[in-house]
């Protein structure tokens, strides 16, 4: 599992790359800590190289969000694949999230 | 007719007044029957005394006269015999006598031929009055050869004074004659030799008409006859001499004249009551003295009870007008009394039309009509009293039936409608049916599947009617929430059996089968509370053996018992409430677990047990046997029939990872692997791996103790149908299936980070099923292959 943080046109970008499980989730989480501390920015995790999430990784998406909101922030989800969008879709995460 | 009877019947007036004036007249009738009885025979005993004085009087009368007739003949025969020999003195004495009688006719004293030799043959001294004035002359001549008569040779013969009979005297020197009788008494010497007769006569008519004069009775009438029963009175003046009393019965035989002939010649006296010329006449009858006569009064009867029958038909006239008078006033008095029954009649076709607000008359009357006036009054004040508390009630009651209506399709509602056949599932099929006795009942049945479970329970609520199906309702909800969160039965009903009791203040209860069959296996968990138990129609008939359980509803603290039994492919589970056992006939006989059991026997035989043809044969017995009556209890019948084929196993593969975390990508290679060779697309590879993946995580992180170390089982196994894994620990039991899932539509900041791993199961696979079997938490995850 794979993750870049980097600041590309006034927003946070997190691109994560590879498999999202159990396993990886604690080590993603740590990766992802960062965002934490955006402020007045919106944040954009870049998905299109992420092939597997679970209930572990889709936590973690959920923490972000939680964070950035209350800082009035918003949390964009770009380049999800089909498989992992449907993920999104069967735990109704597709709802709280913006896609780009 | 019809029109005069119909119109009495509808008449009381007429009626009463009918009935008074009947018994009335029954009264007048009789009382007036005797009187003219009375009266009438009284009229009769002084009609016949009259009669009988008059007759004894004319009697009498007659009698005189004829004495008068044979003394004054004494006297003159005295005479004649001092002087028998001066033939010129016997006209002298010829004519005193009729000086000193001018009643007499006539009188003659005659002599032998030649007695007075100066006389010659002839010597009768013969006077009779011509007008006023009396004529004495010689009688006998050539042409009257006297001795030759009657008169003269009967005292001659006789040797004794007789009366002739009457016989018709020629006056030659008149040439008139008239019927005369006469007393002849022979005159004899000094030497007892006879000499001559005198003969003194009196003139019929004279007599008659001295007896006619004797009138009881306006049209009575005397009638007289001699020895032979010759008329000599009679006022008919063509009869006397000319006929006898017999002459009429010659051509007409009358017996009663005839009888009354002979009585009067023989002399008899007496009455007779008999008609004559078809008129009914009292005939009073009596000899006339020495005459050898006998005369009789005949008093028609009109004459002598003309004056009875008058007084009858006076009283008749006024009795019978009376009584017309007292009917018609009594009509009118009665009709004029029950005036007041009449409006009352009409206020009450008023009332009775709808108008309670008709004003009622007060007649001011304190009898029986002021009564019912009165009561009438009251009766109308609480009609309307009555009517507005009925519409009122007529609208509670329409309201409740409403909501009774609505309430019924409430509860059936509740109830599953949708059943899973053949077409549907490859494991299981379902039929159930309730037909509540009333609009809503106490019966319940439900089922539902969770996972690969079918949860299913039937039972029948203590009474009938609204608070049954309260009851019903509570029971049924209760039991849903229960289960979605407790798989094992016994469970399930202990807390239904605590919720249910701690709210029942009614201390109803309800009769409760619940069971949970485990669709992979065929494993029946059940636990029965107090219901009938059910059938199990597969190989024979036969009884599920249940635990004495109490029903649910009154003890909160009561420890239910779980069985357990094996469900074989093509068994059907018949569950029933006591209504089908107690269904009742026209004659109150049950139907009794023996038809039942019959029936299922008979279905069996049949090869119709699925679950629809089951209860459709058993309801069709159980009308058959009820027949016209009225259902007596709610009726509830579910058939469950296991009808899961095994497939062959066609690939199987495990691999058994110790619990941590870091091993979950061995375990999604594992499953990668299992879905690549089964074949399915990456999507739902994808969709596999994140289920398994969180089902195992959880006994990773769950199921041992943080110090203990523990490994976990995955097995995958397929046939053509479905692929399988199946997830085995040792560690605490634990039943992922019945935990809360997460709320994918709440927003984020409400969204919790926990429960989403359930819920990712229950999507991503086909079914999840959790079994506790020999202290291992065993979870199955299938996943249909679609060919």
């Amino acid at each position: 599992m794979n993750v870049t943080i980097q600041e590309q046109d006034g927003n946070m970008v997190a691109i994560l790359a590879g498999s999202l499980d159990t396993a990886a989730a604690p080590e993603t989480e740590k990766a992802l800590s960062p965002l934490n501390d955006v402020e007045g920015k919106d944040i954009i995790i870049e998905c299109t190289d992420m092939e597997y999430i679970s209930s572990a990784g889709l936590r973690i998406f959920l923490g972000i969000l939680h964070n950035a909101e209350d800082k009035g922030g918003h949390v964009y989800i770009k380049g999800i694949n089909d498989k992992v969008r449907a993920i999104f879709t069967i735990t109704g995460f597709s709802n709280i999230f913006e896609f780009m | 007719m019809k029109e005069i009877i119909a119109y009495i019947r509808r008449k009381l007036s007429v009626r009463v007044s009918l009935w008074v004036v009947f018994f009335a007249a029954i009264i007048f009738i009789a009382a007036l029957g005797f009187l003219f009885y009375q009266a009438r025979e009284t009229v009769r005993q002084e009609a016949v005394s009259r009669a009988t004085q008059i007759l004894d009087k004319t009697s009498l009368r007659v009698d005189s006269i004829l004495n008068r007739v044979e003394v004054a003949s004494t006297m003159t025969k005295w005479l004649v015999e001092r002087h028998p020999d001066k033939s010129d003195s016997m006209f002298v004495y010829s004519r005193s006598m009729l000086e000193n009688n001018p009643d007499f006719y006539n009188c003659s004293i005659a002599f032998e031929p030649y007695y007075f030799k100066d006389r010659g043959l002839y010597c009768s001294a013969y006077t009779k009055f011509v007008g006023d004035t009396i004529r004495t002359i010689q009688g006998g001549s050539e042409n009257y050869q006297y001795f030759f008569t009657d008169w003269y040779l009967m005292p001659k013969l006789l040797g004794r004074p007789c009366w002739t009979e009457p016989y018709m005297d020629l006056d030659v020197a008149t040439n008139t004659s008239e019927m005369v009788t006469s007393y002849c008494q022979a005159i004899t010497d000094q030497k007892g030799q006879m000499i001559g007769v005198i003969n003194t006569s009196l003139s019929l008519n004279w007599l008659s008409q001295t007896i006619s004069s004797i009138k009881p009775y306006p049209h009575s009438y005397s009638i007289m006859i001699g020895r032979g029963g010759t008329y000599f009175v009679h006022p008919d003046t063509t009869k006397i001499t000319r006929q006898t009393i017999f002459t009429q019965t010659l051509e007409q035989p009358d017996t009663a004249l005839t009888a009354l002939g002979y009585a009067m010649q023989h002399g008899e006296e007496g009455m007779k009551q008999m008609s004559i010329n078809g008129e009914d006449c009292y005939v009073f009858y009596k000899p006339l003295g020495k005459t050898g006569c006998s005369m009789a009064i005949v008093c028609p009867e009109s004459d002598i009870f003309s004056g009875f029958d008058r007084l009858r038909r006076t009283i008749m006239t006024i009795v019978i007008v009376g009584l017309l008078l007292m009917l018609y006033f009594f009509i009118r008095i009665i009709t004029r009394e029950l005036q007041p029954l009449r409006r009352l009649a009409k206020e009450a076709e008023a009332i009775a039309s709808g108008q309670f607000d008709a004003e009622l008359p007060d007649f001011q009357r304190i009898d029986e009509i002021g009564q019912l006036s009165q009561s009438f009054g009251n009766m109308q004040q609480s009609l309307v009293k009555y009517i507005e508390e009925l519409k009122e009630t007529t609208a509670q009651k329409a309201s409740i039936e409403s909501d009774l209506r609505i309430a019924s399709g409430i509860q059936m509602g509740m109830l599953p409608e949708k059943f899973p056949t053949r077409e549907d599932r490859d494991d299981v099929q379902l039929y159930a049916s309730l037909t509540p006795a009333k609009e809503v009942g106490g019966d319940l049945f439900d089922f539902y599947f969770r996972d690969e479970k079918l949860f299913f329970c039937i039972g029948d609520v203590s009474g009938k009617g609204v608070p049954a199906s309260l009851f019903m309702a509570v029971t049924r909800s209760t039991f849903r929430t229960v289960s979605a969160h407790e798989s094992m039965p016994d469970r399930i009903v202990t807390i239904m059996n605590k919720t249910i009791a701690d709210m029942n203040k009614n201390h109803m209860f309800v009769t409760l089968f619940v069971g949970v069959l485990d669709l992979p296996t065929g494993r029946l968990r059940y636990c029965n509370a107090g219901h009938d138990a059910p059938l199990l129609v597969g190989v024979g008939v036969g009884e599920l053996s249940c635990d004495s359980n109490i029903p649910v509803g009154f003890r909160p603290k009561w420890k239910f018992s779980q069985q357990e039994t094996q469900i074989f492919t093509g068994t059907t589970i018949f569950l029933f409430t006591d209504g089908l056992t107690e269904a009742m006939d026209a004659n109150k006989a049950q139907f009794q677990m023996e038809r039942v059991n019959d029936v299922a026997v008979r279905i069996l035989a049949n090869q119709q047990h699925d679950p629809h043809q089951f209860i459709a044969q058993m309801t069709e017995a159980v009308h058959q046997f009820v027949g016209d009556a009225e259902q007596s209890d709610d009726l509830t019948m579910m058939a469950i029939q296991y009808i899961r084929k095994q497939s062959d196993v066609l690939m199987r593969k495990n691999i058994v990872l110790p619990c941590d975390i870091q091993e979950v990508p061995r375990l999604n290679v594992f499953v990668e692997d299992v879905c690549q060779t089964v074949g399915f697309d990456e999507m739902v590879t994808m969709e596999i791996k994140v289920a398994v993946e969180e089902a195992v995580v959880n006994v990773m992180k769950y199921a041992y103790p943080p110090e203990q170390r523990g490994d976990v089982t995955i097995e995958a196994a397929s046939n053509d149908v479905r692929l399988k894994f199946t997830i085995i620990d040792s560690g605490k039991p634990f039943d992922p299936t019945i935990q809360a899932e997460v709320d994918t539509t709440l927003p984020a900041k409400e969204r919790s980070i926990g429960g989403l791993g359930i819920h990712i199961m229950r999507q991503n696979m086909d079914s999840i099923n959790y079994e506790r079997m020999d202290n291992l938490n065993v979870l199955t995850l299938r996943k249909r292959i679609k060919r």
